[in-house]
């Protein structure tokens, strides 16, 4: 490795440094993406905010006790018919007479995203999105109320030019308008 | 270096109170890449002594997980090592497995080796950048962190996520390759090789960076050897050792790959032999991709745990979902210990089992902690202007060692 080690005689090292450098000054690589007025199409994997599927939850509580962080809540929801809190879902007229269960609430100031509780569960009720920028005014809001929870995550700056990244030889990261 | 010599082993020479000696406090407020606090005493300005004080980010990984279900210190063991969280979490699920008794298959075994090394290169990036601001050039240290991006996006489409992957599980590994990663590997490689050829004329071979790191805080290859660092410090003073090669896990064995090593031990090498695992890592990365076999992805014993829904969604979106068994994990009674080669050095992981729901003890030791030698015995007799360089050189991740 001496040849590796072996120290650049001064002038070829600084005119070589600075050369590198003015090249890049005129045709710099910026790999920056003009957030809020561009925003990512992420990869359908992305772990990003998640709702659950209210019919297809059993109420098992799996991903209660899978909970790094222990973020999730379950709350007490009862369904089928006399039903008083909340009244009964659709699709759900099989059911006769009230019958407790529980659903999950996720509180997002605690939640780290590692996806342990989607992929525990036993149905596969919780639906995923890519939706990662939200913030929250309210301590409230981090703690939602279960009918709140349900309400698919809202992506802000709905407006912007969506793009997806790509690898590029001469820039690193590109962005090319999303399909 | 100064002509005087001082001996390190005799600190009773240093008068505390007295005014021999100056005493600066270097931090802990965030003195370079984490809260430490250096105590640096200084004759005029040569470094007479340095004491580190750490422990200002200590976040008892520990303690957390001997109260948890086993599943859930993946994600804490990450969050210590935010760099490098591929390998704490490889090294935390190899010791698992030797526990359960779990063996995954090839597939996964490539898919960890895999995301080990990309994570690899981006901790080398980080590493490199934080050099360079140490040294203060921002130049460098902008190109380090903007090129760690391609890989991160890498990370991003195999795992779901761009840091704090929690990609690996008992047993294999989460999701497999994405349709169309190789492509977009290999054009990450070539974007990479491209760039370490203008990082060399823009830093590694400038008079600049060479003037002052070279000769500067050498540790010899005898010392590294009695200090215990790791990593490629350790390859850096002229040690062959690399856990990949000695003691292999996940797919090395099967993989060709060099350990590079230095001779002088001083900043400089430890500069070259970063740029020098990322040119292996790329290798290695083309390799894998070239030689990956075909088949599952989660060891048998977790498959035929699945339920119906589950199994659909493996065949279909190539997702591992968790059974049952991940919450109720019992491994049985026991001890086990594991190694893994981070981009900072060794992890070093030891668990016993009861047999319980919970570790009985848990322990840890990163790479960073067992650098901290460096800071005692290289600085001193160096001017104060050396320090940053010596601890940009080391790679040191304060929150890393508090763990
Ligand atoms: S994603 Fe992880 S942290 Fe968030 S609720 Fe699910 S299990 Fe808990
Ligand atoms: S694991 Fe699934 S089915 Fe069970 S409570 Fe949670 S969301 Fe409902």
């Amino acid at each position: 490795m001496s040849e590796v080690r072996k120290p650049r005689d001064p002038l070829t090292g600084h005119v070589k440094a600075l050369a590198k450098g003015f090249k890049y000054l005129v045709e710099p690589n910026r790999m920056t993406l003009d957030y809020p007025a561009e925003t990512m199409k992420l990869p359908p994997n992305y772990r990003g905010f998640f709702t659950v599927d209210d019919k297809k939850c059993i109420g098992c509580s799996m991903c209660e006790m899978v909970c790094p962080p222990e973020a999730i809540t379950m709350v007490p929801r009862i369904i089928g018919e006399g039903g008083k809190t909340i009244p009964a879902p659709e699709g759900e007229k099989e059911v006769k007479g009230p019958k407790r269960t529980k659903r999950p609430v996720v509180n997002w100031g605690k939640c780290i995203f590692c996806y342990f509780c989607v992929d525990v569960c036993p149905v596969d009720a919780f639906i995923p999105t890519q939706v990662h920028d939200l913030a929250f005014e309210k301590d409230s809001e981090y703690r939602p109320s279960y009918e709140d929870y349900l309400k698919p995550p809202e992506e802000p700056y709905k407006n912007s030019k969506k793009v997806i990244s790509k690898a590029d030889l001469k820039r690193g990261v590109s962005y090319e308008p999303a399909p | 270096m100064s002509e005087k010599v001082y001996n390190i082993d005799d600190l009773q020479n240093i008068n505390v109170e007295g005014e021999k000696y100056i005493i600066l406090q270097i931090g802990p407020s965030h003195p370079g890449s984490g809260h430490m606090r250096l105590k640096v005493w200084l004759d005029g300005d040569i470094i007479v002594k340095v004491d580190p004080d750490i422990g200002f980010v200590h976040r008892t990984s520990e303690w957390l997980s001997e109260r948890r279900e086993w599943i859930k210190a993946v994600p804490i063991v990450e969050r210590i090592m935010l760099p490098d969280t591929v390998h704490a979490n490889l090294a935390y699920v190899l010791t698992v497995e030797k526990l359960l008794g779990i063996e995954p298959p090839p597939r996964a075994q490539y898919l960890r080796s895999l995301v080990a090394e990309i994570n690899r290169i981006t901790s080398h990036l980080y590493g490199i950048g934080i050099f360079g601001i140490f040294l203060g050039s921002s130049t460098v240290y902008m190109w380090a962190f903007g090129d760690r991006e391609p890989f991160i996006d890498l990370m991003e489409m195999l795992t779901g996520a761009r840091i704090t992957t929690s990609y690996i599980i008992p047993g294999g590994v989460r999701w497999d390759l994405p349709n169309g990663f190789k492509e977009r590997a290999e054009t990450v490689l070539q974007y990479m090789e491209r760039r370490l050829k203008d990082y060399e004329d823009i830093w590694v071979k400038n008079p600049v960076v060479q003037a002052r790191t070279i000769n500067v805080g050498t540790l010899k290859k005898e010392d590294a050897i009695r200090l215990g660092v790791v990593g490629p410090n350790l390859r850096a003073s002229g040690v062959y050792y690399d856990t990949r090669k000695h003691h292999p896990y996940a797919a090395y064995s099967n993989l060709d790959f060099e350990v590079p090593t230095m001779k002088n031990g001083d900043s400089y090498d430890r500069l070259l032999i970063r740029v020098e695992e990322i040119k292996q890592s790329i290798k290695l990365i083309r390799q894998i991709l070239k030689d990956i076999p075909e088949g599952k992805i989660i060891a048998d014993q977790i498959y035929n745990q699945l339920n119906p829904v589950m199994k659909k969604n493996y065949e279909e979106k190539k997702r591992v979902m968790f059974p049952a068994f991940m919450i109720h994990m019992r491994p049985p009674a026991g001890e086990a210990s594991a190694k893994v080669e981070a981009g900072r050095g060794e992890i070093f992981f030891y668990i016993k089992s009861t047999g319980d729901k919970y570790p009985y003890r848990f322990r840890w030791v990163t790479p960073s902690f067992r650098n901290l030698p460096y800071f005692t015995h290289v600085t001193v007799g160096h001017r104060l202007a050396d320090l940053p360089t010596i601890y940009g050189s080391i790679d040191y991740f304060p929150p890393e060692a508090d763990r």
